[in-house]
């Protein structure tokens, strides 16, 4: 990893902690957001060594991370939003979002449909994740479940 | 049954308040009313307003509704109603056991104006290296973070409009950028922008948004997609709005 990469998980894990802090989680849920903000552009970083598309990657790491957010929510007895709304932060799309912004005022207009698009495709693939993730959870639970003998509730 | 719809009106309402998902909040109460001995509970809930109707076995029905206005995101009292909502449902509660519990968690006082200024500034900065910053840059985004927090809370005080609020910001934080490249501190304004436009943008939002979209709840979905594009669109126009008037970019 190159010092730009490393910098860049560490301060993606700050940026995580930091949007802990201002939505008020407390305590040991905390440090658990700002793993996960650390996890999140790790994972991607290392992924995107072997994919080519972000938004694919984006897809992947979103998935894997609301599943991590799942588990935790689960141990630490707590709503899954917390975890997933923090630790997913280094992946919202605001460079993109920036460019397009710029672009629209240079007036520069094939850039600006190309950001924009894009900006379009990362946050689609990041709410794709999540949502893969809260149906995954739901069916492995319920179906483990319904194994145990118990219907679901 | 009056009291028990009331208690669990109060604990939906500030949970929705605090920003939880539309789907846990119809299923807490709906949770909460059942615990209680309610046999039928319609809970009909959007982003801004809460209709509840509970039906004992005696056949009486009792209807409350009740206006939303959301403030903000507390994952802290989020966390302490869950758990009491929890509680009501496995134990035996009486509703001033309920009620003085709400007091408890309403209690819980929000971070004070410095801090939220403090986090702000800690994001913006570690934002603007994330993006490929300098650590000059960093700084001096540090610094701006924290000024647009309060540039905010002059807003919210005066105008009291979350979308002016907003717009303010990115006018603000768009002048001090492009005040700094001109005093020659930072080569180029777009890593600090980015940095600071994380702390604002409705990233978040729109995620929440289209979960609820998929989840189900279309009418919740729609409205919070509609306030996040309003968002994005705010942070343009203060962007927009300075670099035309400055006549700096390009």
């Amino acid at each position: 990893m190159t010092f730009s990469e490393i910098l860049q998980v560490i301060t993606g894990c700050i940026g995580s902690f930091g949007f802990a802090l201002l939505f008020n989680v407390r305590g040991k849920r905390l440090w658990i957001a700002a793993l996960g903000g650390f996890l999140s552009w790790l994972i991607f970083l290392l992924l995107s060594r072997f994919i080519e598309s972000e938004p694919i990657n984006y897809f992947i790491v979103s998935f894997l991370i609301s599943i991590y957010a799942e588990i935790m929510a689960r141990v630490m007895k707590t709503p899954t939003t917390t975890f997933i709304t923090t630790s997913l932060i280094p992946l919202i799309p605001g460079g993109s979002l920036y460019y397009t912004m710029a672009y629209a005022f240079q007036s520069d207009a094939g850039r600006f449909v190309e950001k924009a698009v894009y900006t379009l495709e990362l946050a689609a693939a990041l709410a794709l994740g999540v949502i893969a993730a809260t149906a995954f959870t739901k069916l492995f639970c319920n179906g483990l479940r319904v194994m145990g003998g118990k219907a679901n509730d | 049954m009056t009291e028990l719809l009331n208690c669990a009106m109060d604990i939906g309402e500030q949970l929705l308040v605090c920003g939880a998902e539309i789907h846990r909040v119809e299923d807490s109460v709906k949770r909460i009313c059942e615990a209680f001995g309610a046999v039928r509970t319609d809970v009909f809930i959007i982003t801004s307003s809460m209709v509840v109707t509970v039906h004992d076995s005696n056949a009486n029905t009792c209807t409350q509704t009740r206006r939303i206005i959301s403030t903000g995101t507390d994952f802290e009292k989020i966390h302490c109603l869950n758990a009491l909502s929890r509680k009501i449902c496995s134990e035996q509660m009486t509703v001033s056991q309920i009620q003085t519990e709400l007091a408890r968690i309403a209690a819980v006082k929000p971070h004070p104006l410095w801090a939220e200024c403090l986090f702000y500034a800690i994001i913006s900065g570690a934002f603007t290296l994330f993006f490929g910053g300098g650590f000059i840059e960093a700084a001096v985004a540090l610094v701006i973070g924290g000024l647009i927090r309060f540039a905010m809370w002059v807003a919210d005080k005066t105008v009291g409009n979350r979308i002016f609020s907003k717009f303010l910001a990115s006018f603000a934080a768009t002048a001090l950028a492009f005040a700094a490249l001109k005093l020659g501190w930072v080569p180029t304004v777009d890593n600090m922008m980015i940095g600071i436009i994380m702390t604002l943008i409705p990233g978040i939002g729109l995620t929440n948004a289209l979960r609820d979209l998929f989840t189900g709840d279309s009418i919740a979905g729609l409205l919070r997609s509609i306030e996040a594009v309003l968002i994005a669109l705010a942070i343009a126009a203060g962007y927009f709005l300075f670099a035309a008037l400055g006549g700096v970019v390009g």
